[in-house]
């Protein structure tokens, strides 16, 4: 079960609040089916993602990024309990979705790399390890549940 | 494997980095002992706590790999070959470890350039550090 410190919940927190969750969220799903392309496996039904601006564009892609970084923004209310509070979607990522838990992985770091376009200088390494530390916590949860 | 798109990326990317390899070395080097500790195994001979010298200096050895990588970015197996036969003879890192190096350059890069580092340049420099990676492992066995 992964721990955070307190200074570690106060970097997560602190940078969540400043966070847009639908543009950013849009952003790091587009970019996850422009730099790893075997991800787009998963959205066939999204239409055109021919190319890196289709994707980018793609309404879809944003409503479904929207979508998974709200989800996140939950991580972030139960830190305490990452496995508790993916429960649910962990069954679902298994059982309905089929997706590869190493896709968590990848998404997660794509998030960490948005974060430091935005917030720059703040983003220091100890801001990035504490996130780090949350993606990974994040994709251990979501993987929990695989059987 | 790089398209003419990606090494125009890769260029313009290098050309913010070029003549600061040690700044941007050190930040890489301080990102990757910071989030990821155990690779400090690997540089015991910086220390326990390597001081700014140190990951100066040991910052643009590294970089200065990547600039010449970016040069010969059509001939990587040819000019990356000593230090692919160092990293297999004598490094031995393991594999596992290049997909962290990678990730803190992508945070580093994206800290610096901010918006200027699109999904693009992203795609690019990933695939560019992937390649080298895979160079660089390629003699491990």
């Amino acid at each position: 079960m992964v721990h955070f410190t307190a200074e570690e919940k106060a970097a997560i927190t602190g940078l969540w609040g400043k966070v847009n969750v639908e543009e950013a969220g849009g952003e790091a799903l587009g970019r996850l089916l422009v730099v790893y392309p075997w991800t787009q496996r998963f959205f066939d039904s999204f239409g055109n993602l021919s190319s890196a601006s289709a994707i980018m564009g793609n309404p879809k892609v944003k409503a479904h990024g929207k979508k998974v970084l709200t989800s996140f923004g939950e991580a972030i209310k139960n830190l305490d309990n990452l496995k508790g509070a993916f429960a649910k979607l962990s069954e679902l990522h298994c059982d309905k979705l089929h997706v590869d838990p190493e896709n968590f992985r990848l998404l997660g770091n794509v998030i960490v790399i948005i974060l430091a376009t935005h917030f720059s200088r703040e983003f220091t390494p100890d801001v990035q390890a504490a996130w780090q530390k949350l993606v990974s916590g994040v994709a251990t949860a979501l993987a929990h549940k695989y059987h | 494997m790089l398209s003419a798109q990606e090494r125009a990326h890769i260029a313009q990317v290098w050309d913010l980095i070029a003549g600061h390899e040690a700044l941007f070395g050190a930040e890489l080097l301080r990102r990757l002992f910071t989030v990821y500790p155990s690779t400090k195994v690997y540089f015991r001979h910086l220390g326990d706590q390597p001081d700014e010298v140190q990951l100066l200096n040991h910052g643009q050895r590294m970089l200065q790999a990547v600039g010449v990588a970016v040069q010969y970015v059509d001939n990587l197996r040819a000019v990356l070959s000593p230090l692919a036969d160092l990293h297999a003879q004598v490094l031995r890192v393991d594999p596992t470890n290049f997909p962290l190096v990678i990730q803190c350059f992508q945070v580093v890069l994206a800290s610096h350039l901010q918006d200027e580092f699109t999904v693009e340049m992203q795609a690019s420099w990933d695939k560019f550090l992937t390649g080298m990676a895979v160079v660089l492992t390629e003699k491990y066995r």
